[in-house]
């Protein structure tokens, strides 16, 4: 399979996360990554403002940020008609793996969902799956954004997480959380007719 | 189809720059990320610190009776980021406590009764896995504390 790789030099990026150590560690993969143009915000009301002032190539933002939420937040960005920033990529991350959350976010127009604690393997092939596979656009009275139903066929350089990389652990699984993989899977072609 | 539904192709600004030659390959740029969070390591002390403190101040007005829904809530988002950022760094047992203590305060979301020595007793965990000479153990490794919140979790949700 051809080996991917993705250039984020010049690229906006804004990183929107209420937690300052967060933000601190997702701006050192991002940097890692080549990428050299990285903004934070702390507040969905932040984030508006930075988009009505300046362009931006990718917003990655967590579902919780306050005071409204990111899946709101995406909404929102996805509505406004006059928005210039209304088809940018948006990554939402969540520490709320529930099915419900992920299907919301799909439905609020995000681009992709990424589970929180996140490796730097997850966020790099979130980005590439991003920047290889543009996806249509739908919009209808009820929703506007990427065309729901698609499929994710492996990420550009072959799976989401490989043999080398380093494991990110947290305690034993005791919820109805989803794994990245089953996140993904949710992404993928659940809703087929629905946006149309 | 309705007739209502517009679709169209976007090739964002993102999409098109990411694409360029040039990029950095997966592999080495994991590396260089994993070198970058290493360099913030000196900082997570400080911040790790400030974290417990504000989580004991918010412990400790639940204490005097104010744990309606926005005290839990912030209580939970204190919890899921400690949980979070220390598992990015691989502070296992730290990560292991956090994420206990978010199943904790999930569970009483849903139950009348506030389990304050549940909750005091996670802090008290969380408070010795930040010490340096435990936060890079992992949770087998301190098996009775591990099983130990397992059982103090389980209790309270039932």
């Amino acid at each position: 399979m051809a080996r991917f790789s993705i250039n984020l030099r010049d690229l906006v990026i804004l990183v929107a996360d209420p937690s300052s150590y967060m933000s601190m560690l997702i701006h050192s993969m991002l940097r890692g990554f080549g990428s050299n143009k990285v903004l934070e915000a702390r507040s969905s009301t932040s984030v508006l403002q930075v988009l009505t002032n300046q362009r931006i190539d990718i917003l990655i933002c967590d579902s919780r940020l306050p005071p409204h939420g990111g899946l709101p937040l995406t909404r929102a960005i996805r509505r406004k008609q006059d928005n210039a920033n209304r088809t940018i990529p948006i990554l939402v991350m969540t520490s709320d793996g529930r099915e419900t959350t992920v299907k919301l976010a799909r439905d609020a127009g995000a681009n992709m969902v990424i589970a929180k604690p996140m490796s730097p393997g997850s966020l790099y092939d979130r980005l590439a799956w991003i920047a290889f596979n543009p996806r249509q656009f739908v919009d209808t009275p009820t929703y506007f954004g990427p065309d729901r139903r698609f499929k994710i066929e492996g990420y550009p350089n072959g799976v989401g997480r490989r043999k080398g990389d380093k494991e990110v652990e947290i305690g034993e699984e005791a919820g109805p959380a989803l794994a990245q993989g089953d996140i993904d899977s949710l992404f993928s072609a659940m809703r087929t007719g629905q946006d149309t | 189809m309705t007739s209502e539904a517009r679709i169209f192709p976007v090739d964002t600004n993102f999409q098109q720059m990411a694409r360029r030659p040039g990029g950095m390959p997966r592999d080495r740029a994991i590396e260089r990320a994993e070198i970058e969070i290493e360099g913030i390591k000196v900082e997570f002390d400080e911040w790790l610190g400030r974290e417990l403190a504000e989580l004991a101040v918010a412990v400790e007005a639940t204490r005097d009776g104010q744990h309606g829904p926005e005290r839990l809530a912030e209580l939970a988002n204190r919890s899921r980021q400690l949980r979070d950022v220390s598992a990015t760094m691989r502070f296992r047992l730290l990560s292991f406590v956090a994420d206990s203590l978010c199943e904790l305060l999930d569970s009483i979301a849903a139950e009348a009764e506030f389990p304050m020595n549940s909750i005091v007793c996670h802090l008290d965990a969380l408070n010795l896995s930040a010490r340096p000479d435990y936060r890079e153990l992992r949770p087998d490794e301190v098996p009775d504390l591990t099983k130990g919140l397992r059982k103090v979790v389980k209790h309270a949700s039932t």
